[in-house]
């Protein structure tokens, strides 16, 4: 009990330290003085990107994990959770000799298709979604490991095509662990840092989402720095907790 | 952070001959390349004494040394930052030891044809500073007013970054056209980046301060260390380093 309350204290303090420093008074001047509106427009737009792209591909990826017999499986689970335990800006490094301007891939992306990721809200994405891609691979890998096939090889048995079976069966039985998952991977998102700095840069309204502008706002206006930092704390904690207790409700 | 505590509470116990301090140096990151060769160079010189620094942002080390308070000596790039922590919580020895000049830096092909600092008012340059607040990035800003080209240049922009050593990594991977840094990030840099120099009518001089933090419990060495910086060995380092004489 007291190493809980121990816990929870170390865990509370600096959100609370944040709220009684905050400079209350001038609410309104530091939120307008450090673009507090733009960079959370920009941080909800790329967590968001990321995680629908996150979900598109993840889900493909968890199957493949769960259900697939191929060699070196193991090997890919491993690959798939790497960024979760790199230090991002190391990912930030890895995406820009891989897909920056002048990068393995990225430099062909530039000469033969003109696009560039680096320093543009697509880099952002890119980033961001490769960060925190793992967390519902995870997910809804462990979703699918722990269905009851049987179900499903009854909806094959009725005649059910594998698609069909997949979409109506397998997919509505790990819902609550892949809704989980998306809900990880839309909070690591919104927090990302490392990668999208060091691989798409930090320019207002293109690439500095919300901790970026905290991390800016630090030189020139500490007490900004804080009210962006309050703004992070509250849409997190409001939609952690409003969709927690919808997660929690479905198990 | 806590092993720069634990490395500032650990010295000044053991005594007699052998005994041994470290001495905790906040520096700004551009005297990143000079001062880790300055610091072998000073305990070869006060036997006992060894030197750890932290390297930053002059903006950044001055909020750390005012709410951490674990630097016994700080090196800035900026007047500005020294002034802050010389209000709080003090500082005694303030001189100007160093310094530097601002320059335009390319990847070596030149991507964007930089020539001079006009051209970085060209159209579809992607430029990359400091940010603003950041002294090398304030500097830059302030170049490119007297160049009479800050607007063109800041619609080309397209990153700002937490200190010159971001700027500089930024260009020597090949993602941005062209930075603006200090003359001694390019030494330092070496062949990874191609120079363009500013002229002195539009440069900035920066004048780096240093002296010791009020509260340190090594004032004593952290004197030593200053006398070692500004005598003839610390100024030859920072010579080859890039760095001018103070005066």
């Amino acid at each position: 009990m007291a190493l809980a309350s121990l816990g929870a204290a170390f865990v509370l303090l600096p959100v609370v330290a944040l709220f009684v420093r905050a400079p209350w008074s001038r609410l309104g001047g530091a939120l307008s003085g450090v673009g507090a509106s733009t960079a959370l427009r920009l941080s909800l737009e790329v967590s968001l990107a990321a995680t629908a792209i996150s979900v598109a591909v993840g889900v493909p990826l968890a199957w493949t994990l769960a259900r697939g017999e191929f060699p070196g499986r193991n090997l890919l689970r491993a690959a798939v959770i790497l960024p979760i335990v790199l230090p991002p800006v190391v990912g930030g490094v890895g995406l820009l000799v891989a897909l920056g301007r002048s990068g393995m891939v990225g430099r062909w992306l530039h000469d033969a298709l003109g696009i560039q990721l680096t320093f543009t809200t697509a880099g952002a994405v890119v980033a961001t979604t490769f960060v925190s891609m793992p967390l519902v691979v995870l997910a809804t890998e462990a979703g699918l490991r722990g269905l009851d096939r049987r179900y499903e090889q009854a909806a094959a048995a009725m005649g059910g095509s594998p698609w069909y079976v997949f979409r109506r069966v397998t997919l509505p039985m790990v819902a609550p662990q892949l809704a989980a998952g998306a809900v990880l991977t839309w909070a690591r998102a919104l927090g990302e840092f490392g990668a999208t700095i060091t691989f798409a840069g930090n320019l207002a309204g293109r690439t500095q989402t919300m901790p970026l502008a905290v991390f800016e706002a630090r030189q020139i206006d500490p007490g900004g720095a804080i009210v962006l930092s309050l703004i992070l704390v509250v849409v997190s904690v409001s939609v952690l907790v409003a969709l927690g207790g919808r997660l929690t409700g479905l198990r | 952070m806590l092993g720069l505590v634990a490395a500032a509470c650990s010295g000044t116990s053991s005594a007699g001959s052998a005994a041994t301090s470290t001495l905790t140096v906040f520096a700004a990151s551009s005297l990143t390349a000079a001062f880790n060769q300055i610091g072998p160079g000073f305990t070869a010189a006060n036997p006992g004494i060894t030197v750890t620094f932290n390297f930053g942002s002059s903006t950044d080390l001055a909020a750390q040394i005012q709410s951490e308070g674990t630097a016994d000596v700080f090196a800035s790039a900026s007047g500005i930052a020294m002034d802050s922590v010389e209000g709080d919580p003090g500082v005694t020895d303030r001189s100007v030891f160093a310094t530097n000049r601002l320059v335009v830096i390319t990847p070596p092909d030149d991507p964007a044809g930089i020539a001079s600092i006009a051209d970085l008012a060209k159209s579809g340059v992607q430029l990359v500073l400091a940010a603003k607040g950041v002294p090398v990035g304030d500097y830059a800003r302030q170049a490119l007013t007297s160049a009479g080209i800050l607007q063109a240049a800041m619609q080309n922009v397209v990153s700002n970054e937490d200190d010159d050593a971001s700027v500089v990594a930024k260009v020597t991977s090949g993602e941005a056209d062209a930075g603006i840094v200090y003359t001694s990030d390019v030494v330092a840099a070496g062949n990874a980046v191609r120079s363009v120099t500013i002229p002195p009518a539009v440069n900035v001089v920066a004048s780096y301060p240093i002296a010791v933090v009020v509260g340190s419990t090594q004032s004593q060495a952290g004197t030593s260390f200053l006398d070692y910086v500004v005598g003839s060995k610390g100024q030859a380092t920072l010579k080859d380093f890039g760095f001018g004489p103070a005066g």
